[in-house]
């Protein structure tokens, strides 16, 4: 990508604020995305789930869903100690894109596209924690975040967008590479824009803008290997973006693998096979999630908490 | 994994012992003995295939049935036997469409380029362990619904070999029910089936001389060696009887039977984790195959 695209689309993006009609609580909650977990206070989310009633509906909906035990739960505090902060945070995250995002403008399906991001993350996260590396949450929010370019490919670029998608699934073709024929540039250029402008860290930056091609980067992280190789995974196992891709990954015989191994030795004694299973068994669950919590903009919010 | 050792419930009913972790171990004791794997959204299936034996056995909880998998008891026998629970009904045709959509989009365009290189256009497939026929059957059709497509101008063979004389001539026999028929779409019923009454259908001469039926024991090295020039080897829910050395041996003598480039498929929940890494494993959508890559595929990485 030349000079001259790379700001433009910078540009481009930080119009998208403009532009969109982003809920008021998008920026505080880009700020706790980038704490730890362990340093956010429960009181914080609170108040920031409080101050949007449909977000707070939906947040007790989800609580009070079979998938979490169908518990009588009637204040946002207990819902959001019922479904755990790291998943209030990434619901939130979702729920406030999905408002960013005309609804006329969604070229993957929404649906599919939480999948995939929400399958990512928690694979990236277990295949983190499987290995030892250190912070599986970050992990879990590189996973949840790998994809946004596509969002923001969505607004700026929709027609051509809507192209790409097109001849990639009539061609069963990985989505990046049509990006990089029609556009010239993939949602990896553009996600990674985006983490920019959000002020997140280098490494997520780094996942968001490689987790196609690790060799992108002279030092790839483990992170972005983690992603690329959860990304990869979740597509094989029909969590991609809505349509069939035609392809054998020998994940074993991927950079990102190699890299990964000669930094956590642990990931030898890891069986794919068994993984995989793993992660066959806990689709249904990602995919009950996602239709809890994004089913839900089709059904009238109740008023307030 | 640690598990602490189970206290015997009175009740003999599974369902109010489903955390027991007698069952935790069993789970553990198949995964290292046959290499099937059971997740923990899968743990039920596995455990309703104990209830059988251990209501056949009058065993009242998980635990005591354990003791019946320990080399205390009657370990081998009856490890077979659950292990004979676990994969039945594992068998009919179009059991596994995602190996024949990796099959159709993925390897056989793979091979045929490799091969059409050589200017080889024949193919060789084997189903080593066929049981009563499924498999190789569900092969032919595949198979034959892609000589005007894909195939065009190719010629193959299919092997199909079992240890088992009966399962043999059932699959020679080539009758049957509805229950291996539940996945068949009526449109390849009439195209390669006859009715044969009693709710029965016999596979036509058409399909009948696709496939070659041999008795063959995978433990016999003599007879091993002489399998050559495959192209794709199928082996689903049979190396799960044979101990880590055999298990070994087998799958050794699938690779030097495979040609370069060629694939293995075992069952849905096999792995070769430990016992062989000659093999690439490769992920495919919905399903994964082990991979003997040529040379030139084996440095390029990815494919």
């Amino acid at each position: 990508m030349n000079a001259e695209l790379h700001a433009q689309l910078q540009t481009q993006i930080k119009n998208l604020d403009s532009i969109s009609t982003a809920p008021a609580i998008l920026k505080p909650l880009l700020d706790m995305l980038r704490q730890p977990s362990e340093d956010i206070k429960v009181e914080k989310v609170v108040e920031l789930v409080s101050c949007d009633g449909a977000i707070a509906a939906q947040c007790l909906r989800l609580a009070n869903s079979p998938l979490f035990g169908r518990r009588e739960t009637e204040t946002v505090r207990s819902a959001i100690m019922a479904l755990g902060l790291e998943r209030v945070r990434s619901m939130l995250l979702g729920l406030c894109m999905n408002r960013v995002i005309p609804e006329d403008k969604w070229v993957i399906e929404p649906d599919a596209f939480w999948r995939h991001s929400l399958g990512c993350a928690l694979i990236t996260q277990r295949m983190a924690q499987k290995i030892g590396y250190p912070e599986p949450e970050k992990a879990y929010l590189a996973g949840l975040l790998h994809d946004l370019g596509f969002l923001v490919n969505s607004v700026i670029y929709n027609e051509e967008f809507r192209e790409c998608f097109r001849r990639a699934s009539e061609q069963h073709a990985p989505l990046h590479v049509v990006e990089e024929q029609v556009l010239g540039f993939s949602h990896c250029e553009t996600g990674r824009l985006l983490c920019e402008h959000w002020g997140l860290s280098k490494e997520m930056r780094d996942s968001a803008g490689c987790h196609h091609d690790v060799s992108l980067l002279p030092d790839a992280g483990p992170l972005a290997c983690l992603v690329h190789l959860s990304d990869l995974l979740c597509r094989m196992r029909y969590l991609g973006y809505g349509y069939e891709e035609i392809m054998g990954v020998d994940l074993g015989g991927d950079v990102a693998w190699q890299t990964l191994i000669s930094a956590y030795p642990a990931l030898k004694n890891m069986d794919l096979v068994r993984f995989t299973l793993d992660i066959e068994g806990a689709m249904d669950q990602i995919v009950a999630t996602v239709d809890s919590v994004f089913g839900a903009k089709r059904v009238a919010a109740p008023a307030t908490t | 994994m640690a598990i602490e050792i189970a206290r015997a419930k009175p009740a003999a009913s599974t369902d109010s012992n489903a955390d027991d972790p007698a069952f935790l171990k069993i789970r553990d004791l198949i995964y290292g003995t046959s290499g099937i794997y059971h997740s923990a959204e899968k743990l039920y299936l596995l455990i309703s295939r104990c209830a059988r034996r251990m209501l056949a056995l009058g065993a009242a909880s998980p635990a005591e049935y354990l003791e019946h998998l320990t080399p205390r008891g009657n370990r081998t026998a009856e490890l077979r036997l659950l292990l004979n629970e676990i994969t039945i009904g594992e068998t009919y045709m179009f059991r596994h469409p995602a190996q024949l959509d990796a099959l159709r989009n993925v390897i056989l365009p793979q091979i045929l380029q490799l091969k059409n290189f050589v200017g080889l256009k024949r193919l060789r497939f084997w189903c080593a362990g066929c049981s009563t026929g499924e498999e190789p059957h569900t092969l032919a059709m595949f198979l034959l619904e892609e000589k005007e497509k894909m195939l065009a101008g190719w010629t193959w063979d299919i092997l199909a070999t079992d240890l088992n004389d009966n399962s043999l001539q059932t699959a020679r026999d080539g009758i049957y029910g509805e229950y291996a028929l539940r996945n068949t779409s009526a449109i390849m019923r009439r195209k390669y089936f006859k009715d044969v009454g009693d709710k029965k259908l016999q596979v036509n001469d058409l399909l009948k001389a696709q496939v070659r039926f041999d008795r063959l024991n995978l433990s016999d090295d003599s007879k091993m060696v002489f399998q050559k020039g495959l192209d794709v080897i199928f082996c689903c829910n049979v190396l799960i009887y044979f101990d880590l050395a055999s298990k070994r041996r087998v799958v050794q003598h699938f690779h030097s039977n495979l040609l370069p480039g060629g694939y293995l498929f075992l069952g849905h929940a096999e792995s070769l984790f430990q016992v062989d890494d000659s093999f690439r494993l490769v992920h495919f959508p919905g399903t994964t195959a082990y991979w003997k890559p040529t040379a030139a595929q084996a440095g390029e990485g990815k494919k």
